[in-house]
């Protein structure tokens, strides 16, 4: 014993692995600024296109899904813009678009119109403008209509 | 008389030598290493809401016999990246606290380089608790991702 806490130790070594799991599942987390979209009246001559009071839509979108999968943001119209019997075509209600993904278009009541399209997880966030085609044949009145927005991930 | 004296010696050369000749001797300490659980289990969890995955702790007992003062140390070595089919989370997303501090210390994991969980000198007999932490993310692909954690108590 005295012999042995006088020598120098040789190097040991004893491993244990331990397996670290961690689980992701699909989840779709989407955002605008802003519920609501209006348009001030203008002299069609002076501004034929009117572009939205509240300026640009600020739109964040997050997807958690499989990797290579698409995850798409669209929007559809639940109709022509109507006020009372009158009513303004939704086509005439369009969109330019910044941020990655994000895509230029024109509102339909009848195919969701792609806002955006991205591959794999991720988070983006973009801005949307809308502009409403002004025209002299536009009965006078309050227009509106209802917009839904949906994110999918597979 | 001159037995009774020599025998006690050579017992010590046949248990706990290395090396018994003319020289440098040398001899090998007994290691106790133990984790509980042995898995590291992240749950899922909204980026958002929980920015910071937790997994239930790992308790450590860890044991170094005839050790003198020598240094003994526990490193962390992760065998690669969080893995699940070609989607992957770096391992370096993950990070561990642990107590009681010292001997232990935090850290994050590699996969290339292994880290220092705890170390100390001397003949520790003794037990400690690690937390493990994941950074939560939205770019993480759906799936169930695994990777392996190799525990390595030294010394000296």
């Amino acid at each position: 014993m005295m012999l042995a806490t006088a020598l120098p130790a040789v190097a040991a070594t004893r491993n244990r692995t331990a397996t670290a799991t961690a689980t992701v599942s699909s989840r779709v987390k989407l955002s605008i600024s802003s519920s609501t979209l209006a348009f001030p009246n203008a002299d069609p001559d002076v501004t034929p296109a009117i572009a939205a009071s509240g300026g640009p839509l600020t739109i964040t979108a997050k997807a958690s899904t499989t990797i290579g999968s698409t995850v798409q943001l669209v929007v559809v119209a639940s109709g022509d813009l109507l006020s009372g019997v009158d009513q303004i075509g939704i086509s005439a209600l369009k969109w330019t678009a910044s941020g990655s993904g994000f895509a230029a278009g024109t509102m339909s009541k009848t195919a969701a119109q792609t806002v955006a399209s991205w591959v794999s997880s991720g988070s983006w966030t973009g801005t949307q403008s809308y502009t409403l085609d002004n025209a002299w044949t536009y009965a006078m009145g309050a227009y509106s209509t209802t917009l839904t927005y949906t994110l999918t991930a597979p | 008389m001159l037995h009774v004296r020599i025998a006690p010696l050579l017992m010590a050369c046949a248990t706990s030598l290395v090396w018994c000749g003319l020289g440098t001797p040398a001899f090998a300490q007994t290691l106790v290493l133990s984790l509980s659980p042995s898995t590291i289990t992240f749950s899922a969890a909204d980026p958002d809401t929980t920015p910071t995955i937790t997994a239930p702790s790992v308790t450590v007992e860890y044991e170094v016999e005839d050790n003198g003062s020598n240094n003994w140390r526990i490193t962390l070595l992760a065998g690669g990246d969080l893995t699940t089919g070609s989607a992957t989370i770096a391992i370096t997303n993950v990070t561990w606290t642990a107590t009681p501090a010292p001997p232990f210390q935090a850290g994050t994991l590699s996969k290339t380089v292994a880290q220092t969980l705890a170390s100390g000198t001397g003949i520790p007999n003794q037990t400690g608790t690690v937390v493990f932490r994941l950074a939560n993310s939205w770019t993480y692909n759906v799936g169930t991702y695994t990777a392996s954690v190799v525990f390595t108590l030294s010394a000296p």
